[in-house]
């Protein structure tokens, strides 16, 4: 994403904060909607934007588990892989995702034809709900059978994907 | 021990509290690590350094326990306070220094023995001393491919880093490169540059120093020596006139590493170097280092030994009238000797200096004056002409430190430069500095401790910005000022009273001398080249030359006496703020090679006249005395840290210049210390030689009919430049053009006046871009 | 369900409160138009000293006193931050508070900036709840457009404005000084204190920061009175609490009590359903997955501060996890180990390092490769890490599993010596 479109995405906020430091993370943000991870030239941009060295404005993005600094598939589904979740059948929920989109099960993975990316999360706070899956920063659902995980992953997998990449 | 900040226990009001079951005392807002390390105790650090700047508690090793306060409290962050008993040895203390050494530990890589930093390891002195003695980690270590290159010099072996922030902090903090930074996070956490490309920095080197362990290493020093195998003598660099305080590491006679001196001098560098001081030193071996004497005859040049080549200057030199020219970088004795031979062995030789006349800049240089230490404290730091990041690398670091500690910087000057960022600075039209300068009076006046940084060269050529200037410090009795100097040793030479360079050219054209004795000196390589090799041209007289490279001048000498550098011999420099520093020979240097002032010691007696020292201290103590400048300063006086002048180093008998003429546009030269003369001559910095660019802005460039990529020669009154390549860039005002000194093949020096005045010069290509 | 006060004031309308209107209609801003213009800063501060309200993101802080650290004659301008990044493994109710009544929080934000004279409120929300930021984001812009947000605050002179700040995916950004950190786009890596945020905080300013409970909890206390809320439930502590309850038990999901009126039994078996048939409790982690766990002997346990405490573990977020029988404690203790490895910042090395070295532990254990001596190790390590690091994580991740291997030894030298099969999950098919 070039620098022109960040800088407009952050015009209308600027006036909120003290610091344009603060930009930093919503000019992140932004820019990842358009690949769904951030390159090597968004980074570099997001830099020109905001004004701070490209170095780092990689050493906030490469903080934060939501902010992709390497590709992902065109959908990110992260299952909540914490104690509560674990109670309620996350792991199985896990193994059947890995299993069906060919990913290693120790990390999870991109399925080969590039569309979805399933991985691993912390307590997503849906407890109350688990096990739960949050596709991208979409609301997060539950609970999932391995069973209806597999059918989310497919009817994903056919889906069109979004506009802008929200994770 | 650098890593603790220096305590002052003389001052007044201090804070008393107990340590260890003692009553001690420090200043008040002392840190405990520092307070407790003046005071003999060590308390282990590793993320703490003071120079970088604030604690930020992040590695606990430092854990001390504080009565009254609960849990154990960092002593890197805990300011001393009245009666705090502080206990440093007790159980639950040692019980933290081997919880924190032993996680360290636990996936540190077990290759001391084949580590660069064994033996002069943070980590591994303190497991020795603070450690649990064993290891009970039964886990597999954490793997990382072996070394990464971060630069060209320096390599990163991340299983050894211990996640300090040291060196990231350095680039984010003091250096301000924004390079370095912390990725991903958690045990997953290492440092590293944007997309792993290069550290692009002027001062990256500095990580080096800093480093508790060995994850960050000197690639040139990388397996070259063991700690115990070596010799490290306390030096000074003679690179840029800031004259930065270095340690030699020295093994079989040769200069293996330059480091930042382990107890810093707070008045200079305070233990930054940039990397040009640092890794320069493959220099003494390059290609171009002369290491026999070389007599050029009509047959053919022959290498002679250093006794016959003595004798042959001599032969040469006897009964003649020489005009003798000292360059910049000579040190205070080689200068001293070579004018003392004026007045025995050579009697009626014309002695004088290379470098800016500076007749202007007398008043200002009678002003009260600052070490660069004392930027820390000032409220505005102004910076009149010039580019220090350029000229005077680790000036920068002082600026943006003061910056960092609220000091407002501004300033005036032709040029853009890297540091115009920190505050509001003035871009001034060639040749009115004046303007300039006029604006900056009012904030000089108000301000509480102003230091007036100012450019040497720029206000040299602009008499009235000069006159100006030294008014409004004047006005403001708090107001110091410090000079930005443009050659190593200028100040040395001046507080000699050397005259500039101009009295032996006219000596030369005028055929009042028949021979030349050059000492380190080579005025085909400086400004006013055009005026010397015109002069060479018709000097049928011969042309002796002390040096330690094969230059320009050299090829055209009859006879080269073979010099040490700054790295193998003794002197003393003055710095461009006045600090008498002393050189202390680490190498051995060639073989063939002898020290400069040696030489000319040897000259004297082949000439019959035996002066009346034999050491380089005894020297200096004669050829300094009855010099004002030098008035109570001894070899001893200045001892590792060097001591002021004791008066200013005012020139003798130098007009200032006037100004440009003739038609053209101006050009604006600035000296590159980083990518300058040493590039060329050290492997190590090779890839920094700054090109030989002409750089000027779109409308420039169009106005005089070139485009980006041409090649160009310039011309002015005092001469033709070498080629240079056109660089069109935005950001750069109009109706200027911009060009380095110290360029590959030094270009840029022919089309300038020794006494750098501004200059109007005709562009014309030579080659399509 | 007993519905206790308006703190919950959704499940009384029946309908989420996520219109203005709506809100209004319950009674919504009524607690900022009784203050603005007539009642003093000061003395709405010390009404909330007085209710006795204390932090409910897991410190438990009192409120009141956290506001009054802030310097009255700072020159610098002042800012409330409210800590929505809940994270803590088990904990949801800040989510529910959000999603279904966000005016309510903003009304408790904007109280408590009238209280310090901030300029300024942020919201800083965990970048996984982009859901609830979003009904934030549409409730900050009808609150504007109704003049309770922006200048001049219903004619009162009092500006302020209330930004919602999105997180990106760290649970150490819940520690204050990490989410300041994070708040001024950077690595959300705590800061060493002193100083504390109160006095330079976000911006080196002085600020507030209080959890989303907590600032919800304000309207109620200034339309009832402080004395009303210091009234309910302990002298000590009062007020009500949300407690998220999930793991084995019926019905998972936030319910809301007074301190002290209701017991760890009563949550687990009345309100959340109880168990699966045949099932007794193993473990309940009460206040989070960083406090140290309980066994079913202490069920009957009132739920309050004091109490909690007084059994060796603590009220902490009030993240109810519960384990039964068919549950391994390793395995939940390998995983809580796993979590706190992979959100350890890597800041201070004892947590960096420590939060690995646990793991490695656990999981060999639960391989069936755990050693005796393991156990003197851990113990060891535990008492090095644990009150020496930067911020409070590694003291979190240390908790429950110091406990567990107290309470469960047994447990864990069976699975050093013959592994941990992974046991049958509760699926949702197994719910009645």
């Amino acid at each position: 994403m070039d620098a022109d479109r960040i800088r407009a995405h952050l015009d209308p906020i600027r006036h909120e904060f003290a610091d344009p430091r603060s930009l930093v993370m919503p000019a992140l943000k932004f820019a990842q909607t358009e690949k769904g991870h951030l390159t090597r030239e968004d980074m570099a941009a997001v830099a020109e934007a905001t004004g701070y060295s490209p170095s780092f404005i990689e050493s906030v993005a490469s903080f934060y588990d939501r902010l992709y600094t390497r590709p992902v598939g065109n959908r990110v589904v992260s299952v909540c892989v914490t104690l509560s979740c674990m109670l309620r059948g996350a792991d199985e929920v896990w193994d059947a995702l890995c299993e069906h989109e060919g990913v290693d099960h120790h990390h999870g993975g991109t399925s080969a034809d590039g569309r979805i990316t399933i991985q691993e999360a912390q307590c997503l706070g849906y407890c109350d709900k688990g096990a739960c899956i949050q596709v991208d920063a979409e609301e997060t659902k539950g609970p999932y059978t391995p069973e209806e995980a597999v059918k989310l992953v497919e009817e994903l997998r056919e889906a069109p994907t979004p506009a802008e990449l929200w994770r | 021990m650098a890593e603790y900040a220096p305590v002052d226990l003389t001052v007044e009001n201090q804070v008393e509290f107990e340590l260890d079951g003692r009553r001690v005392a420090a200043p008040a807002g002392t840190m405990l690590a520092d307070a407790c390390y003046a005071h003999g105790v060590e308390i282990p650090i590793f993320c703490y350094e003071p120079r970088i700047g604030p604690p930020i508690g992040a590695c606990r090793m430092c854990l001390v326990e504080v009565e009254g306060m609960r849990g154990l409290q960092t002593a890197c962050s805990t300011p001393v306070a009245p009666d705090m008993v502080v206990r440093t040895t007790t159980d639950a203390v040692k019980e933290a220094q081997d919880g924190v050494l032993e996680v360290l530990l636990a996936n540190h890589p077990l290759d001391c023995p084949v580590c660069d930093k064994g033996g002069e390891c943070p980590l591994q002195d303190r497991t020795f001393k603070f450690g649990p003695g064993t290891s009970r980690y039964v886990e597999p270590k954490r793997h990382q491919p072996k070394p990464l290159n971060l630069s060209h010099r320096i390599a990163l072996d991340r299983e050894r880093c211990i996640s300090c922030f040291r060196c990231v902090r350095f680039s984010q903090e003091v250096a301000q490169d924004g390079e370095l930074t912390m990725q991903e996070r958690g045990a997953r956490s290492e440092i590293t540059t944007f997309s792993g490309d290069p550290y692009r920095g002027r001062f990256s080197g500095n990580i080096i120093d800093v480093c508790p362990v060995g994850a960050l290493t000197s690639i040139p020093y990388r397996f070259v020596s063991r700690p115990w195998d070596v010799q490290n003598t306390p030096s000074v660099c003679g690179l840029c006139p800031v004259g930065c305080n270095t340690e030699l590491t020295v093994r079989e006679g040769r200069t293996k590493r330059v480091t930042g001196r382990p107890e810093p001098n707070p008045a200079v560098e305070e233990g930054w170097l940039c990397d040009t001081g640092r890794w320069a030193y493959d220099a003494s071996w390059s290609q171009a280092r002369i290491t026999a004497a070389v007599v050029r005859e009509a047959t053919g040049d022959r290498t002679a030994t250093l006794e016959d080549a003595v004798d042959g200057a001599a032969a040469l030199l006897r009964g003649r009238t020489a005009g003798i020219l000292v360059g910049t970088a000579a040190t205070v004795e080689e200068a001293g000797i070579a004018a003392d031979l004026a007045g025995g062995a050579l009697p009626g030789a014309v002695v004088a200096r290379m470098g800016i006349p500076g007749g202007a800049l007398a008043p200002l240089r009678a002003l009260p004056g600052a070490q660069l230490g004392d930027v820390d404290d000032a409220d505005l730091v102004v910076v009149a002409g010039g580019d220090p990041s350029a000229q005077q690398p680790v000036a920068e670091l002082r600026l943006r430190k003061a910056r960092r500690f609220g000091a407002t910087v501004t300033g005036c000057g032709p040029r853009p430069h890297a540091l115009e960022a920190l505050g509001t600075f003035i871009r001034t039209a060639p040749g009115d500095l004046a303007a300039g300068v006029a604006s900056l009076a009012e904030a000089i006046a108000a301000a509480t401790r102003p230091v007036v940084m100012w450019d040497e060269a720029d206000l040299a050529g602009e008499p009235a910005a000069a006159e100006a200037l030294a008014a409004a410090i004047a006005a403001n009795p708090a107001a110091r000022q410090l000079e930005l100097g443009a050659e190593v040793n200028g100040s040395g030479l001046r507080a000699l009273g050397l005259p500039d360079a101009g009295a032996v050219l006219d000596a030369v054209r005028a055929g009042t001398v028949d021979a030349l004795l050059l000492v380190h000196a080579d005025p085909l390589d400086a400004p006013g080249r055009a005026a010397w090799d015109a002069a060479l041209e018709g000097f049928a007289g011969p042309v002796i030359a002390i040096a330690s490279h094969a230059d320009a001048t050299t090829e055209r000498a009859d006879l080269v006496l073979p010099a040490l550098t700054m790295w193998e011999q003794e002197g003393t420099l003055v710095s461009m703020n006045g600090r008498v520093q002393r050189l202390r020979p680490g190498a051995r240097g060639p073989e063939g090679a002898a020290a400069g002032w040696e030489l000319l010691v040897a000259l004297a007696h082949r000439l019959g006249v035996v002066p009346g020292y034999r050491t380089a201290a005894a020297a200096f103590r004669a050829v300094t005395a009855g010099r004002p400048a030098f008035a109570g300063i001894t070899p001893e006086a200045a001892g590792v840290l060097g001591v002021p002048l004791a008066a200013p180093a005012q020139v003798a008998g130098a007009s200032a210049p006037p100004p440009a003429s003739g038609e053209g546009v101006p050009l604006v030269a600035t000296r590159t210390v980083y990518g300058g003369a040493a590039a060329r001559r050290s492997a190590a910095l090779a890839d920094t030689a700054a090109p030989a660019e002409l750089r000027m802005a779109p409308d420039t460039a169009a106005a005089h009919w070139v485009n980006d990529g041409d090649r160009v020669v310039l011309r002015s009154s005092s001469g033709e430049s070498g080629r240079l390549t056109v660089r069109v860039g935005d950001g750069l005002p109009e109706g200027v053009v911009f060009a380095p000194l110290g360029a590959p093949g030094s270009p840029t020096e022919g089309v300038l006046p020794a006494d750098m005045a501004p200059v109007l010069v005709r562009v014309a290509r030579v080659e399509a871009g | 369900m007993p519905i206790l006060n308006s703190v919950y004031r959704h499940r009384e309308a029946g309908r989420p409160l996520t219109e203005l209107a709506a809100y209004r209609e319950a009674g919504g801003y009524k607690a900022l138009e009784s203050v603005l213009g007539e009642t003093d800063a000061d003395d709405l501060q010390y009404a909330f000293v007085r209710s006795g309200l204390r932090g409910r993101g897991g410190a438990g802080f009192p409120m009141g006193r956290k506001a009054s650290f802030l310097p009255k004659d700072s020159r610098l301008p002042k800012y409330v931050v409210c800590n929505a990044d809940e994270s803590e493994p088990g904990t949801f109710k800040d989510r529910e508070i959000m999603e279904m009544n966000p005016f309510q929080l903003l009304e408790g934000l904007t109280l408590a900036g009238y209280a310090i004279g901030a300029v300024r409120g942020y919201i800083y929300i965990r970048g996984e709840y982009e859901h609830q930021a979003r009904v934030l984001d549409a409730a900050v812009r009808a609150a504007r457009e109704a003049g309770f947000l922006g200048k001049d605050l219903l004619r009162s002179g009092f500006d302020y404005d209330i930004t919602v700040y999105r997180g990106a995916g760290a649970y150490i950004c819940g520690e204050e000084t990490a989410l300041l950190e994070s708040l001024e786009g950077k690595r959300g890596q705590p800061r060493l204190k002193p100083p504390f945020p109160a006095v330079a905080g976000l911006y080196g300013s002085p600020t507030l920061i209080n959890n989303v409970e907590t600032l919800t909890a304000l309207p109620p206390i200034v339309t009832r009175g402080a004395d009303w809320y210091a009234a309910l439930g302990p002298e000590k502590s009062p007020g009500t609490k949300l407690f998220s309850i999930s793991g084995h038990v019926v019905r998972p999901g936030n319910y809301e009590i007074v301190l002290g009126d209701t017991t760890l039994r009563e949550l687990i078996f009345e309100h959340a359903g109880g168990l699966r048939e045949g099932r007794r409790v193993k473990a309940v982690w009460v206040g989070g997955s960083s406090v140290p766990v309980i066994g079913e002997e202490h069920l009957d346990t009132p739920l309050d501060y004091e109490s909690l405490q007084g059994i060796g573990t603590a009220l902490g977020s009030g993240g109810c996890i519960v384990m039964d029988d068919s549950g391994c404690i390793v395995r939940a203790c390998l995983r809580l180990a796993s979590f706190y490895r992979h959100e350890s910042c890597g800041k201070c090395s004892p947590c960096r390092e420590g939060t690995s070295w646990f793991e490695r532990i656990l999981q060999r254990m639960v391989d069936g490769d755990g050693r005796m001596e393991d156990f003197e190790l851990l113990e060891s390590l535990f008492r090095r890490v644990s009150g020496k690091t930067l911020c409070p994580l590694a003291d979190g991740a240390i908790a429950p599993i110091r406990s567990a291997i107290k309470l469960f030894r047994d447990d864990f030298i069976r699975v050093c010596q013959e592994g941990s099969p992974r046991p049958e999950p509760m699926l949702p098919a197994s719910v009645g």
